[in-house]
């Protein structure tokens, strides 16, 4: 994914020039419409399948297939096999949330530590560490995450351990880079002299420091994952059918293009929504935090 | 590389050359290639021995007796101990030889340089397109920033950081070729056929791919032509002897942010090779990311480990490409001050 290895390989991402005439309110707007957008989706994936009469995502009857949109009862239509596209796009959101979470949780904590390990110890640790790292880096991402997916297998347990291999360097980098500039701090010179041990530098000292710039980059990372996840499942080596999930959609609507093409435009139009939300948050907390 | 250095025609040169910071980076960087090319081979044999299912009851399919799979396993020379496999399949390499897939029994080597040829086109179409766009967009943007043509723009731009290449790539296939039918929706001609029939069968799919990439450059363009007129003495002093504000733009603020953009035109190669996989598979471009993913769905272990090993060399030649012609245009760093 093009913008993916952009925005992992860029430590060089200048902070935007503050705007001149930047109001309260558009800083305020900056940062609720995303959150906005995003608790909407979630409300949607996670909710709203609990209260509104929607029908199951999978098992429909085929005697209801390829309905058009705004139907009566299925209101985005229906898909080949007579399932709601509406149900299965929000039971697909919650694959794809769960998976990005993860897929975050995992970079952010094992990726993060083990970079602020490696960027606090230096030497011979901090040398196989990164250099591990730079092999998986050193690999397109598409790429080495479809051949970890094909050897691992499809599912979302082995989705979220193959993305894993790709954002656990990413995190690992960021945070390795910050720790760097760190390092020789007043407080954290005290903190080794006074021979703290080195999990405890991590966690006291370099994670509430590190936390910011970490956590902006993991809204980024939610935004990356959610297309990647996409691109797998879209391959077919991801979530596969009869589970929902919006690459799944995307790829079953492409079979029939010029026929049904609302199959293929509502599960996108949901992935670009989201992703723009997290972008969107990614960006404002970085305004937000780079301007303290 | 040496060798040839000492035979030029200037000694001055010679030892400017020979003794110039970037060579000296050059080497290095070209030193820890190898450790990760390394590190990558074995990464992937390993993650393709762990594929359930072997590749010789794949290929014969589920009738396929004990006795058959025993003796395409032999033919194949897969029942020797994987440690000895590597280091053939590594001998080979080093010997320009990719091995034979497993599926069609032809040597890689023999159809990589047509499939790399399409990928190669593919992408140097995308990056031209986005450049060609991005730049006097940007530029544009700067002029006045906070404007409305600078906002329009980037909201556009932060919009289409969003949106998936495949998702665009459909959606273009639905409006240009299915709806208006002003573009083929797949295959490939080849250039053979007349270029422009050529550009014209490529001109989806390099735009799909083309498009976030646009967006992201035309944002890291315009915030650094941004920072460079607001706050550096340079512009200043340009202003200072009556250049004109278009003037200093292009010939100093653009020439120096265009360092940072070159940086991340190399780092991107990668990530625009990896994007080939499902593009090609989108349009059904005769590329070597189509060929990955035909070897990843027959499970023809040898072609994918061939395939990976060569976007890997590409992407740290790509990323080696990208530091030196920074630090060869950038003086500060080719004379070590920064």
């Amino acid at each position: 994914m093009a913008v993916t290895e952009v925005l992992t390989s860029s430590a060089a991402i200048p902070e935007e020039a503050t705007p001149a005439r930047s109001s309260r309110l558009w800083r305020r707007l900056q940062l609720a419409l995303p959150v906005g957008l995003l608790a909407l989706v979630f409300f949607a994936c996670y909710i709203l399948p609990l209260v509104a009469p929607i029908p199951k995502p999978t098992g429909g009857d085929v005697l209801n297939s390829l309905l058009p949109s705004f139907s009566p009862g299925h209101l985005l239509g229906t898909d080949p096999n007579g399932n709601d596209i509406l149900s299965r796009i929000l039971y697909g959101g919650r694959t794809s949330l769960f998976v990005a979470l993860s897929v975050n949780l995992l970079g952010l904590v094992v990726g993060g530590g083990l970079g602020a390990i490696a960027g606090q110890l230096g030497g011979i640790v901090d040398n196989i560490i990164m250099r591990l790292f730079d092999v998986l880096i050193a690999i397109p991402s598409l790429a080495l995450i479809v051949a970890v997916s094909l050897s691992l297998g499809p599912g979302v347990g082995n989705t979220i351990l193959t993305l894993a291999f790709f954002s656990v360097p990413a995190f690992a980098r960021i945070s390795r880079a910050e720790t760097l500039r760190l390092r020789e701090q007043p407080f954290m010179v005290a903190a080794r002299l006074s021979g703290t041990s080195i999990w405890r530098i991590v966690v006291r000292h370099l994670a509430p420091n590190i936390g910011p710039q970490l956590m902006t980059f993991a809204m980024l990372g939610m935004g990356i994952v959610i297309v990647i996840e996409g691109a797998l499942s879209f391959l077919g080596l991801g979530i596969r059918q009869p589970a929902p999930s919006w690459g799944n959609m995307i790829f079953q609507g492409q079979l029939s293009l010029s026929g049904t093409p609302n199959l293929v435009v509502w599960p996108s139009v949901a992935l670009f929504l989201t992703v723009v939300g997290f972008n969107q948050l990614s960006e404002a907390l970085r305004a937000r935090w780079s301007a303290r | 590389m040496s060798d040839v250095a000492q035979r030029g025609p200037a000694p001055r040169v010679v030892s400017a050359v020979l003794g110039s910071p970037a060579l000296h980076l050059i080497g290095k960087r070209l030193l820890t290639a190898v450790p990760i090319l390394l590190g990558v081979s074995i990464l992937m044999f390993v993650l393709l021995n762990l594929i359930p299912g072997s590749a010789a009851v794949q290929l014969l399919g589920p009738e396929a007796t004990p006795d058959q799979i025993a003796r395409l396993n032999e033919e194949m020379g897969l029942n020797r101990p994987p440690v000895t496999r590597y280091l053939d399949w590594l001998g080979g390499v080093l010997h320009g030889d990719l091995g034979r897939s497993l599926v069609s029994r032809q040597p890689i080597a023999d159809v990589l340089p047509t499939r790399l040829a399409v990928t190669g086109e593919l992408v140097g179409l995308a990056f031209v397109i986005s450049l060609a766009v991005a730049i006097p967009l940007a530029i544009a943007a700067a002029r006045r920033p906070n404007r409305f043509f600078d906002k329009v723009s980037m909201v556009v731009s932060t919009g289409g950081l969003s949106m998936a290449n495949y998702v665009l790539a459909i959606l273009l296939v639905l409006l240009f070729a299915v709806r208006l039918g002003w573009f083929p929706a797949i295959g490939f001609t080849p250039v053979s056929k007349g270029l422009g029939d050529n550009l014209y069968s490529l001109a989806l799919p390099a735009f799909a791919m083309a498009f976030p990439l646009l967006c992201f450059y035309a944002r890291f363009l315009r915030s650094d032509l941004v920072d460079q007129m607001q706050g550096e003495d340079y512009v200043m002093t340009a202003r200072a002897k009556g250049l004109g504000p278009w003037q200093v733009l292009l010939r100093h603020a653009f020439r120096n942010s265009s360092f940072g953009l070159i940086t991340i035109v190399g780092l991107n190669i990668s990530g625009l090779i990896g994007a080939t996989v499902i593009i090609e598979s989108i349009f059904s471009l005769p590329g070597i990311g189509q060929y990955l993913l035909q070897g990843i769905l027959t499970r023809d272990y040898i072609v994918v480990q061939a395939i990976v090993i060569v976007f890997a060399v590409v992407t740290v030649l790509a990323n080696l490409m990208a530091d030196v012609l920074y630090a060869v245009l950038d003086p500060r760093i080719r004379y070590g001050s920064h």
